[in-house]
């Protein structure tokens, strides 16, 4: 398993501590382009993802790649997460993997 | 014409020959007993002659004159013994075969008139004792009893009886003896007396044995202290008393024998048992005693009816709250007899059910449905019902159980009073089902290894939890029995059936055979999580549930089409599939040593929303200072 370049959890509201970073996310689509989705994240914020989805798109999807600013990211990876998605969970584990427990993660 | 009567047929009954029917002449007819009738014959076979006494149900023959001196008659029933020397013939049954007829040969008569001796005359003739001094105490003697009493009689006219006997063993003192509670009752007691209300009367039984053909029954006393015992009697005993005893009457009752109770079919709450014989007094007493109680109840709430032993024999009073039809059973020894079930609840908030037998059904069961049906809600008392722990605990009825609708008792009015405010309405648990306490709110969810550290199933309820862990293993001999598919009511037998013979299965329990049997699982499947493992048993839904399809299918898959591949793909298929069990965890006996069983009462897939939120609580209920998110 390749660990040299972790992927941090974030939500919308903690994509601002990792500008420029590797972060991962799962957003709910409410948009999508040719060349961008736009998304709700787990806490309800707006979010933009750059890069070519798959096709079909799920509701659900995560993406993995580069925070650009607070608010979009660079999409390296996409992954369908289906239609049906525990968001509250999701917002919890990134909370706590960015709080409590962010020893056990980067 | 000339009558041959049975040669040697007094030397044959007096050798204990029951079975000839001999063809005898009554030479001589006396009543005999100042208190009961009783006749003494003497029998000839035109040589030797004997005493017989004549059971009391002939006694009509003797009175209308079908039997009298000179008659010939055939001895068709009949019983010899040896009391003290002595041979004692009683005649139960006879035929009148020639009214009338002169003595026939030269029968040797009995010498009269002397003391009671013990020696034994040539030809076992019966001493005849003058009977003056006669009391119930002459009337024929029980063939099995030793304690048989000849009154010693020294002159022939008139003497007051003797008060003390010379003769035999014991010195018998007369005078009548002081009336002692039930309880005080033992072998060792001397002269007693008890004046007691019967409040059970057992059925006449014939039964046939090594030593003959007999009669037996039986009835309960209960005294003014709340003692109770059962009294038996048997043969000849029978015949006096069977028509004097009724439920209900006070009766004074002395000089029985005390034996040890039978515990098997004597369930009241004395260690003796009063056994009458040929010397026993009954007397009614008329004037109603209103200090002995008609019954003696002690009634068990449902509740503690949980908690009682299997065969445990008690008395239980609830509202009759629903009652099913009468279906006929098969019993093993071939009769067909009825069963009925009911449900009765009570204040304790459980409900019970109870099954009734025999003619259980058709009368007080009959009377109860149709008192149901017409929307009455009745009070019914049982007594000596007997607890049944096959699923959940219930109660079936047995040949001594008294059942009684609306009893006029404090317990029946404190019901109904619960019933009408508000006891209706309350739902109760039945506890003739198997329970699985606590719904998903309360589930206590442990590890594999919690199970045997923290000792669950050693108290005496079980424990029950809930695991989330992985099948490993799947034991695939004996996965599966065969089971009873009829149906108890609202759900399925399920005991396993045995073969019996050409492709029939005979069920133990519904006393049934049928064709074709129903498979059900019973696995042994070893279970996995992050802290070890265990072995579960699981039966037929959690059975289905872990290995994705019916019992019989993996039956007919392995022992019919023996597709023995098939079989361990699918087998294989179901290895490494996570669940949460539920399980309960209980300590039994096997063999001499305790061992903990696991069973899986349900097994369900894992909703992976609601485990992550049961896992995101569990890291974060132990933070100092816990977030609210």
């Amino acid at each position: 398993m390749d660990t040299s370049s972790p992927a941090a959890f974030v939500n919308g509201g903690l994509l601002r501590m990792h500008v420029g970073r590797k972060v991962r996310t799962v957003i709910q689509v409410t948009r999508s382009d040719a060349g961008s989705v736009m998304g709700k994240s787990t806490d309800g914020c707006q979010l933009v993802v750059r890069g070519s989805p798959p096709a079909p798109l799920t509701s659900y999807v995560e993406v993995i790649g580069v925070a650009e600013n607070e608010n979009s990211i660079r999409a390296e990876l996409w992954t369908n997460f289906g239609d049906s998605f525990d968001a509250s969970n999701y917002d919890q584990l990134c909370q706590l993997a960015n709080g409590e427990l962010k020893h056990l993660f980067l | 014409m000339p009558v041959n009567l049975t040669r040697n047929a007094i030397a044959m009954m007096n050798s204990g020959d029951v079975n000839s029917k001999p063809l005898v002449q009554v030479v001589d007819i006396k009543l005999i007993g100042n208190s009961q009738e009783r006749y003494r014959f003497l029998l000839s076979d035109s040589e030797s002659t004997q005493h017989a006494m004549l059971a009391t149900q002939l006694n009509e023959q003797v009175r209308t004159g079908r039997v009298k001196k000179g008659s010939i008659i055939q001895l068709i029933d009949y019983i010899c013994s040896t009391v003290q020397n002595r041979r004692i013939i009683v005649v139960l049954n006879m035929e009148t075969i020639i009214p009338e007829y002169e003595i026939i040969g030269n029968p040797k008569l009995p010498t009269g008139s002397e003391p009671e001796a013990n020696k034994s005359m040539p030809n076992n003739n019966l001493l005849e004792p003058s009977t003056r001094s006669t009391n119930n105490r002459y009337s024929a003697p029980a063939p099995a009893n030793k304690a048989q009493s000849f009154q010693p009689t020294i002159q022939p006219a008139y003497q007051p009886p003797p008060n003390y006997k010379i003769q035999g063993p014991i010195m018998k003192n007369e005078a009548p003896a002081r009336i002692i509670p039930i309880a005080a009752l033992n072998p060792y007691q001397g002269r007693w007396a008890i004046k007691a209300r019967v409040t059970a009367k057992g059925d006449l039984r014939r039964y046939n044995n090594a030593r003959g053909d007999g009669k037996v029954f039986s009835f309960d006393l209960l005294d003014s202290d709340g003692g109770e015992i059962r009294v038996t009697c048997f043969n000849a005993v029978v015949d006096r008393f069977y028509n004097v005893i009724e439920v209900g009457k006070v009766y004074l009752i002395s000089k029985g024998s005390l034996k040890p109770a039978q515990k098997n079919f004597n369930h009241l709450k004395n260690e003796w048992e009063i056994f009458l014989e040929s010397n026993s007094t009954v007397e009614l007493c008329p004037d109603e005693d209103g200090s002995i109680p008609r019954q003696q109840f002690s009634f068990r709430p449902i509740t503690e009816i949980e908690s009682a032993e299997n065969n445990f024999i008690l008395d239980v009073i609830g509202i009759v709250i629903s009652v099913n039809p009468s279906v006929p059973i098969l019993r093993k020894n071939g009769m067909e007899t009825q069963r009925r079930i009911l449900n009765l609840k009570d204040a304790s908030g459980k409900s019970v059910e109870l099954t009734l037998w025999g003619d259980f059904c058709n009368k007080e069961g009959q009377k109860l449905q149709e008192m149901v049906d017409s929307g009455l809600f009745p009070v019914l008392a049982v007594k000596a019902g007997k607890v049944n722990d096959f699923n959940g605990k219930s109660i079936g009825t047995i040949s001594s159980t008294q059942l009684f609708i609306d009893p006029d008792c404090p317990e029946a009015q404190g019901l109904r009073a619960w019933f009408e405010s508000g006891g209706r309405n309350t739902a109760s648990i039945s506890i003739s089902k198997e329970l699985m306490p606590g719904g998903s709110k309360n589930e206590i969810r442990k590890t594999l290894t919690q199970i045997k550290d923290e000792g669950l199933g050693r108290s005496d309820k079980p424990d029950w939890v809930t695991a989330k862990a992985t099948v490993v293993f799947i034991k695939t001999d004996n996965f599966c029995y065969t089971a009873c598919p009829l149906m108890i009511g609202d759900r399925q037998c399920n005991k396993k059936v045995t073969q019996s013979g050409n492709k029939r299965w005979l069920c133990d329990r519904c006393n049934q055979e049928f064709e074709e049997c129903d498979y059900r699982y019973l696995l042994q499947v070893q279970i996995q999580d992050h802290t070890g493992l265990t072995w579960v048993t699981a039966f037929q839904e959690a059975g289905e549930e872990i290995l994705g399809c019916s019992a019989k299918e993996m039956y007919l898959l392995k022992y019919e089409l023996q597709d023995d591949t098939r079989f361990g793909e699918i087998i294989r298929s179901r290895l490494f599939h996570q669940y949460l069990f539920r399980l309960k965890i209980k300590e039994e006996l096997y063999g001499d040593e305790q061992r903990v069983k696991i069973t899986v009462v349900k097994v369900d897939k894992v909703n992976y929303s609601a485990e992550s939120r049961y896992l995101l609580d569990m890291v974060t209920k132990n933070f100092p200072n816990r977030k609210q998110f």
